[in-house]
């Protein structure tokens, strides 16, 4: 199953910079690849998702950009600044609480009971 | 695994540019991402042509400039929302505080300046720039903003022509006269014939330039920045002159009746600081109004101009000055009138005898200056001052007068 991309939007942000901080560096390709290999290929990021959010997180401020010359293209690399770190944590948490929430709200049993 | 080569790469990266992206970091990212794809994917032997093709269309709905699109909204959607919140913050905060200040300002209750001074401040240097640059966006021709940068600067000149006007700050005719003739020579004009030509605004068109010409119109009548002016006619002057002479005279009648009495020497200099005081202030305002320190039948034939101009004009340069003269000289024509009155009714033991009004309300004269003061016009107050000035000497002179026929009669 993949996720429809309406459910993917709301916490791309957050897979982004929880990315980042496990990962220290990236590229745009390298996130797309890293997401499609945790999640089985349930959740796969698309282009026209993935580089609009991340120019808007650098131009926030949450991450900063490094480039590397590969041949006759350049590289972008993506790491969290300070500020994004701390916006990492406040946004899983936040996400972690969504959550929580939804699967009272929509009566979610665990699977394993 | 495939290997590209640099004339591949730029193939795709003259591709990306072609089908509408224009950020650099963005071709720049697309460019890597789809090399990376290729890469990985394609045979070593494969067909670079077909297989990029395929892939690039993966990357979006419509057209690939979809994703700069996309990005440029993100980028600019955070600021919008803030400002639009700046924008209605201020705007509120400002009315707000304005609609106070005017209130305390009626109330004559302190900080009611300062609150008028934060509301124009804030309207006129934060809501409406915000105001112009989030609605400069929606509109589309270079006319359009032009007519929007002439409303907010309009705007801005008026309010600060409001603000100097109060805060009896010089230039304030200058500002709003200056809005005036932009508003009746350019804005006007410029967004009556933008909005005729559109069918569906016409009849708005119409009635908004019709009210905004109203509106100027009155303004202009507030602003009063052009005092009409009038001839003195010579049979004026000679009646004015004439009054001048005659306040002289009986002043020295009155003198002469009194001076060897010296029980009234305090109510004859009283009379006197009257009136000096009432001679100065009659010089000061015809030398600003005529130029000349007083009237005499000199002036006939001269061609003396008069305008309709506002004593406050005047006062409002020198205030404190004026207002001391002017609440010395009240108080002292109230002791005089009371004086006057309790003397002639201690002369005669009738309490009727031409009763001042004065002496049941007390602000009545008072209101008198507050007249002269603030809403007459220059030549007005000259011609009040005069009557003033009259009136305490021949209440004096009737008092002394009562006083000696009285004393000569056998008791």
């Amino acid at each position: 199953m993949i996720y429809s991309s309406e459910l993917i939007k709301g916490t791309l942000k957050t897979i982004v910079l929880k990315l980042l901080a496990d990962n220290k560096k990236m590229y745009g390709y390298e996130i797309t690849q890293r997401v499609k290999e945790l999640t089985l290929d349930k959740i796969q990021i698309t282009e026209g998702a993935l580089y609009p959010t991340l120019h808007a997180l650098e131009s926030d401020g949450l991450v900063t950009t490094e480039t590397e010359f590969i041949g006759k293209r350049v590289r972008k690399y993506y790491s969290l600044s300070p500020s994004g770190k701390n916006k990492t944590k406040e946004k899983v948490s936040e996400l972690a609480d969504f959550m929580d929430t939804m699967k009272f709200l929509l009566d979610i049993k665990p699977k394993t009971a | 695994m495939y290997q590209l080569s640099d004339k591949q790469i730029d193939y795709i990266f003259d591709d990306i540019s072609a089908r509408g992206v224009e950020m650099e970091s963005l071709q720049q990212n697309l460019l890597d991402h789809i090399c990376c794809i290729i890469e990985q994917n394609l045979e070593a032997n494969g067909d670079f042509e077909n297989f990029y093709q395929k892939t690039i269309k993966t990357f979006y709905k419509d057209a690939l400039w979809e994703i700069e699109e996309e990005t440029i909204l993100l980028l600019t959607f955070k600021n919008y929302y803030t400002m639009k919140k700046i924008m209605i913050i201020s705007g509120t905060f400002s009315a707000v505080v304005m609609s106070i200040g005017i209130f305390f300002k009626f109330m004559h209750w302190p900080g009611a300046a300062l609150c008028i001074l934060l509301g124009i401040v804030i309207s006129s240097l934060v809501f409406l720039p915000l105001l112009f640059t989030l609605k400069a966006k929606e509109k589309q021709t270079i006319k359009d903003k032009l007519i929007l940068g002439l409303a907010t600067f309009s705007g801005i000149l008026i309010s600060s022509a409001v603000l100097f006007k109060i805060m009896h700050w010089p230039g304030a005719n200058m500002m709003g006269l200056t809005f005036v003739i932009i508003m009746l020579v350019l804005y006007i004009p410029l967004y009556f014939f933008s909005g005729i030509k559109n069918p569906e605004a016409k009849v708005n068109t119409i009635v908004t330039t019709i009210i905004m010409i109203m509106g100027c119109g009155l303004f202009l009548t507030l602003v009063n920045s052009r005092p009409t002016t009038r001839n003195l006619s010579d049979s004026e002057i000679e009646y004015l002159a004439n009054d001048e002479v005659m306040i002289k005279n009986e002043s020295e009648k009155l003198n002469k009746i009194a001076g060897s009495d010296t029980s009234l020497t305090k109510s004859i200099a009283r009379a006197e600081e009257i009136y000096k005081i009432c001679e100065e202030l009659k010089a000061d305002i015809l030398e600003y109004e005529i130029g000349y320190k007083s009237i005499t039948t000199d002036l006939k034939g001269k061609n003396i101009l008069v305008s309709n101009a506002l004593v406050n004009n005047l006062f409002g340069s020198n205030r404190e000055l004026y207002e001391k003269k002017i609440s010395r000289l009240d108080k002292l024509i109230q002791e005089q009138r009371i004086y006057c009155w309790l003397e002639k009714v201690r002369l005669t033991k009738k309490e009727e005898v031409s009763r001042p009004q004065i002496l049941f309300n007390s602000s009545v004269l008072f209101n008198d200056f507050d007249f002269i003061y603030y809403n007459n016009t220059v030549f007005g107050a000259y011609k009040n001052i005069s009557d003033v000035q009259l009136n305490s000497i021949e209440d004096l002179k009737e008092f002394v007068e009562l006083k000696q026929l009285l004393n000569k009669q056998p008791s």
